[in-house]
């Protein structure tokens, strides 16, 4: 079983890939938070490599080395280069740079007061975007209103395996190992910023230790090492230390949201609308427009809200630039809309289950946001409620609910080669493993389809070679797009077969060669709902009992939906608790390792209470996916059954309040 | 400078860098990489090795400090070792895979030196290890399984 390679020590990460002559790459780093950049002399600076590596041409995107100014601490100046791992560190001595260092901004709330970070611009808004229909609160029904601001601080990604890349320029082409979520998406990324063509680049998948959203994106230091290897005509490999991450991996969260809700008396919400602030750090990201995009579209979630609208605007800061990070704006909506109707329901002195039903629906709706709703909210949130018997609970326990949408973005598609070839089956997939356990529903599903024994079946890197198209960084959704094309790949297997031999059977199959690629395109986004429950006695951090209503369609891999759940349901408490990166007023991280960031340990597992309910989906093999369900209904359901026992209100994560958990807070 | 260290069971003789990491000393010079780096500050133990028998952070021990000793490493075909690796298999004790050789250590670890571990213990010598996908449930769950198998192959040995 492919479980046995990792226990054995046999992964095939990215720092476990060697060539001979390999030069090993060090980067030298802004220490200011902001600078002018007066000269720099060695290694590789920006007066050899301009370029930059964004999708979008934006005025605003970051050069992979520093051109006159920095505007974040971790910023890219220069690169140097060793066949020595620890000379090549040492190397980063020998280049000279200048600073004048310039006053920094390292907030929102500090970005919206201060001046411009960037010449040429009149404030630090990089763009404003608009969601829904504006709307004149006199003109619609409503008794009463609430406001309040929602805060969500930066939480970094911190996969185990940090960023990495091994680049080899060999017979014309060059070649990428990198530790990433989509080969394809990087491929592309790298022709742009290298201005390669399709044939000069091959992009291969290695074991990636851990992803979360962040290595999904392109980064400064992937060009680089590009470049360094077509220069030098050697293999070059970048290896990011962990205090690199903490500094310039780019982060996800960082979103403030000033939200008024209308409503009447019986708490029917008639109204939303507000601003969504996100700290894009330094310079544009390509990360930010969908992060933007899913809070600003989703915020009303299950809920039919007549009235809605929202302004979005991108507030640049001194810091390390914005990504993805598990759910990418999906729970930022999720954590706004249910932090808000929690403030409703004590300000109308109702039940936290009570103004749910009243505002979910028995019929698919579009939202005026643009979430198309496709899904009924009320009869599921009823079944989850009963099911735990939450009004006889909460009587007795300080719990918060959460009922929160499950977009699975399955569009475009994903693509999948099976080969078929000396009695064994090879399986390529677009989208790259980074810890869902792709490999146990490979075999478990084409053993089914083909009816042979699971241990033939294998499943492969895949690279940009050998799978022309490719979408990726499906990750915990992966249940859908990658068992849908798989069965479709096996279907065309199969068919071939009885083409050759006028009927199928698994003999035949295995004593020939076949191979078939395909593209399984998805043109349509489906949702579903999934409710989240939590209670905790914040005494106790092994109090937390987290209970988890999912309808996940039909289950591939049982044991796969629960440690996605017992993975991401500590993620999520960590985010409440103590997750984040602090920065100084000036721009200086004080967030020094992988412990101070917050992540959680093995003493804080809280207690679960998990149903799965299984109702088919319309893909070919009936899963809906668990995508980022725990991130999404968690971390609200947790703060409120916090505030109740506080009696202060919730509305900032982290917590970060030392009197909670006392145990949990060292 | 020279070193003669001993990696499960097999003595190696090198000359090293006096400022060489013990894990830098596995992976390049012995390419035994099984033993990962997830940091550069001894936080997440996914280095984690043992010196005659204790539980150390490789990456925070200099090769010449190993300089005559013991070390035990993900590779090593100790059968006490395999009786952990399949509890992890049968448990699902991972996803990406990158923090498991250091926490199959800590586990060998923490099951030599205490035959009755229970979940406390286990989960406070688990606390320099971190892993950022399973929430740990599983690997709590393979460490306990490892633990039962362990015992009952000494009891039908006796
Ligand atoms: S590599 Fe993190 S503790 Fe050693
Ligand atoms: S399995 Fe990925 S870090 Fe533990």
């Amino acid at each position: 079983m492919y479980l046995n390679r990792f226990v054995d020590g046999e992964g095939k990460y990215i720092d476990d890939i060697k060539f001979d002559n390999m030069l090993y790459m060090s980067i030298v780093r802004s220490p200011y938070a902001h600078a002018k950049i007066k000269n720099v002399k060695g290694g590789l600076n920006s007066n050899e490599l301009k370029a930059y590596y964004t999708g979008t041409d934006h005025a605003m995107r970051e050069p992979v080395l520093a051109i006159d100014e920095v505007s974040y601490v971790g910023q890219c100046i220069a690169a140097v280069f060793s066949e020595n791992r620890y000379e090549s560190e040492d190397l980063l001595n020998s280049v000279e740079v200048d600073y004048e260092p310039l006053d920094a901004v390292s907030s929102i709330d500090d970005a919206l007061k201060k001046p411009a970070i960037h010449k040429g611009m009149k404030d630090n808004i990089l763009d404003v975007e608009e969601a829904g229909n504006k709307f004149n609160e006199r003109d619609i029904n409503y008794d009463l209103k609430v406001s309040d601001t929602i805060f969500m601080d930066r939480v970094l990604a911190n996969p185990i395996e940090t960023r990495g890349v091994v680049a080899y320029y060999r017979d014309g082409v060059l070649h990428v190992y990198v530790s990433s979520q989509s080969v394809h998406r990087l491929k592309g990324g790298l022709m742009k910023s290298l201005n390669l063509k399709d044939n000069d680049i091959i992009v291969h998948h290695v074991d990636t230790g851990g992803a979360f959203g962040l290595k999904a994106l392109l980064f400064p230091e992937y060009v680089i090492a590009c470049y360094a290897a077509m220069k030098y005509k050697k293999p070059v490999k970048w290896i990011e230390t962990r205090t690199e991450h903490l500094q310039s991996s780019h982060a996800g969260r960082g979103v403030r949201a000033d939200i008024t809700l209308y409503a009447r008396n019986n708490g029917k919400i008639t109204g939303l609308d507000g601003t969504v602030y996100l700290d894009t750090g330094a310079y544009f990201a390509d990360a930010d427009l969908v992060d933007m995009g899913n809070v600003i579209h989703e915020v009303t979630g299950p809920y039919f809200i007549e009235n809605a609208h929202l302004t979005g605007k991108y507030v640049l800061t001194d810091k390390a630039l914005n990504g993805y990070y598990r759910g990418a704006g999906k729970p930022e909506a999720s954590i706004i809309m249910e932090r808000m109707i929690d403030l409703l329901a004590d300000k109308l002195k109702m039940d936290i289950a009570d103004i749910r039903l009243e505002n979910a629906t028995e019929k698919p709706f579009k939202s005026p946001l643009g979430l198309d709703m496709n899904y009924p909210t009320k009869p599921f949130l009823e079944a989850a409620l009963k099911y735990f018997d939450y009004y006889k609970l909460s009587k007795k326990e300080n719990l918060g609910i959460s009922l929160g949408v499950l977009d699975e973005d399955t569009a475009p598609g994903e693509s999948c080669r099976i080969i078929v070839k000396n009695g064994k089956v090879k399986v390529y997939l677009g989208g790259d493993v980074s810890g869902q356990g792709h490999e146990l529903f490979v075999q478990e599903i084409l053993g089914n389809e083909f009816g042979i024994e699971q241990s033939l079946i294998s499943l492969d890197y895949d690279d940009t070679d050998i799978l022309k198209e490719g979408t990726g960084t499906w990750g915990s959704r992966s249940g859908i797009t990658h068992g849908s094309v798989l069965m479709k790949t096996a279907e065309v297997i199969k068919n071939d077969v009885i083409k050759k031999f006028g009927k199928y059977d698994s003999d035949l199959l295995l004593k020939n060669e076949f191979n078939e690629y395909y593209y399984y395109k998805i043109d349509y986004n489906a949702n579903s709902v999934n409710f989240n429950m939590v209670s905790s006695d914040i005494n106790d951090i092994n109090s937390i009992k987290i209970y988890v209503y999912y309808d996940l369609g039909k289950v591939l891999n049982l044991k796969n939906v629960l440690g996605s759940i017992h993975g991401g349901g500590l993620q999520a408490i960590g985010e409440v608790l103590s997750e984040t990166l602090r920065y100084t007023d000036d721009g200086q991280l004080i967030t020094n390792n992988i412990a101070d960031a917050g992540l959680l340990t093995a003493d804080k597992i809280p207690q679960y209470d998990i149903k799965i309910v299984e109702n088919n989906s319309e893909f070919p093999d009936k899963a809906k996916g668990i995508g980022e369900s725990t991130m999404i209904g968690i971390p609200s359901a947790f703060a409120r059954s916090v505030e109740l026992q506080t009696g202060k209100r919730v509305s900032k994560f982290p917590i970060d309040d030392i009197s909670l958990f006392n145990k949990c807070v060292e | 400078m020279m070193v003669n260290i001993d990696v499960n069971g097999k003595e190696y003789k090198k000359d090293i860098e006096p400022r060489m990491l013990l894990v830098s000393f596995l992976r390049d010079e012995l390419n035994l990489t099984g033993t990962h780096i997830g940091c550069d500050t001894s936080n997440c133990g996914a280095c984690t090795v043992l010196m005659d028998g204790k539980s150390i952070k490789s990456c925070t021990v200099l090769a010449v400090q190993a300089n005559n000793h013991k070390i035990t490493t993900i590779e090593s075909d100790d059968p006490k070792l395999d009786v952990i690796k399949q509890a992890y298999v049968d448990e699902n004790g991972l996803q990406c895979g990158f923090c498991t050789p250091g926490m199959i250590m800590q586990t060998f670890y923490i099951l030599e030196n205490n035959e009755n571990a229970d979940e406390e213990y286990i989960k406070k010598n688990l606390r320099g290890n971190l892993c950022r996908c399973t929430g740990y449930k599983s690997i709590l769950d393979s460490i306990k399984k490892a633990e039962e198998k362990m015992k009952g192959e000494i009891s039908v040995s006796k």
